[in-house]
């Protein structure tokens, strides 16, 4: 079975081997002249004045957390859509009941507003 | 030593150094980074295990969504990096006690004494067309459909939990109403008025 992943164990090592490389020749072949003025930081001619991390609004949090939520019912797709041949009409009615519990919190968040973006 | 082992050691290799480094470099951007090199290097081990399903599951759920949630966090929380840092000679002897106990605990469990070779032997390598998401499915949607409900149901709470905790609405915001949109008419938002026409002065 693990031959079949050959290709993506190829891709990660190409993949390495370019992104790595890329740095590396950049490093190698470029002037490296260094001066005082050229080390200082330059944000438009200021100093910079402020951490680049700021505080986010927490709507953002939200939209996240719905994602991972709707993205671990599609997990949970995959798998039933492979074998729904094989598992009869008692797999199907698992799959509708266990996605009519999410459409319970789909629905629910709908109503709330949690979709939309002020 | 077979190609599999030495892509195990070399997969495990990257995975604890940079679990390693996700607990000792400065910056938590880059620390939340190197949990990313963490599962994809774990997701490789575990399609060497010839998990297929759960390792690509690892890196769609963990690689693609957890960790946008870890980074928002990690940016929401605006850390003072120097406030972190005090305190650690303090809080150093529980917090060994507690990593020793945990280090003795996975030792026990997963351990030579009941993890070794004798006690389970390696399975046969599988054919080329196995399915490894094939046999998932048939036991999870039969044999453990009542934990696969439940599931369901943990996610139910977690939307209703992550909507009632972090939902703020703010007064007088102006939405978009898409119903009343649609169902406008010509005479809501058009008056046609009758002018009379004026000659030329």
């Amino acid at each position: 079975m693990l031959e079949n992943y050959l290709p993506i164990l190829i891709f990660i090592g190409i993949g390495l081997v370019v992104g790595g490389g890329m740095i590396a020749a950049g490093f190698l072949l470029g002037p490296h002249k260094p001066d005082s003025e050229k080390l200082t930081s330059y944000e438009c001619g200021f100093d910079a004045f402020e951490d680049a991390r700021m505080k986010f609004d927490v709507r953002y949090y939200l939209v996240a957390i719905l994602f991972i939520i709707f993205d671990l019912e599609i997990a949970f797709l995959f798998p039933w859509a492979v074998v729904l041949r094989d598992i009869g009409m008692f797999g199907f009615l698992a799959m509708v009941m266990f996605l009519g519990i999410l459409v319970i919190g789909f629905i629910y968040e709908w109503k709330k507003g949690a979709l939309q973006w002020e | 030593m077979s190609f599999e082992q030495i892509l195990f050691y070399l997969f495990s290799g990257v995975l604890v150094l940079s679990a390693g480094a996700v607990i000792t470099v400065r910056n938590p951007v880059h620390a939340a980074m190197f949990l990313v090199l963490c599962f994809v290097t774990t997701s490789a081990l575990w399609l060497l295990l010839e998990a297929e399903f759960l390792a690509i599951t690892l890196v769609l759920v963990y690689v693609g969504a957890v960790m946008v949630l870890f980074l928002f966090v990690v940016m929401m929380l605006d850390i003072n990096l120097a406030r972190m840092r005090e305190g650690f000679a303090r809080y150093l002897p529980i917090g060994g006690i507690v990593a020793a106990t945990a280090v003795g605990i996975m030792g026990l469990a997963v351990g030579r004494i009941n993890f070794g070779l004798d006690v389970w032997p390696a399975p046969p390598a599988r054919a080329a067309d196995y399915s490894n998401t094939r046999e998932l499915g048939e036991q999870l949607y039969t044999t453990y459909v009542y934990p696969f409900e439940i599931a369901s149901v943990v996610l139910l709470v977690a939307i209703v939990a992550a909507i009632a905790l972090t939902l703020r609405t703010r007064p007088g915001t102006r939405y978009q109403k898409i119903e009343e949109q649609v169902v406008v008419k010509k005479s809501d938002r058009l008056r046609v008025v009758q002018l009379e026409s004026e000659g030329r002065k």
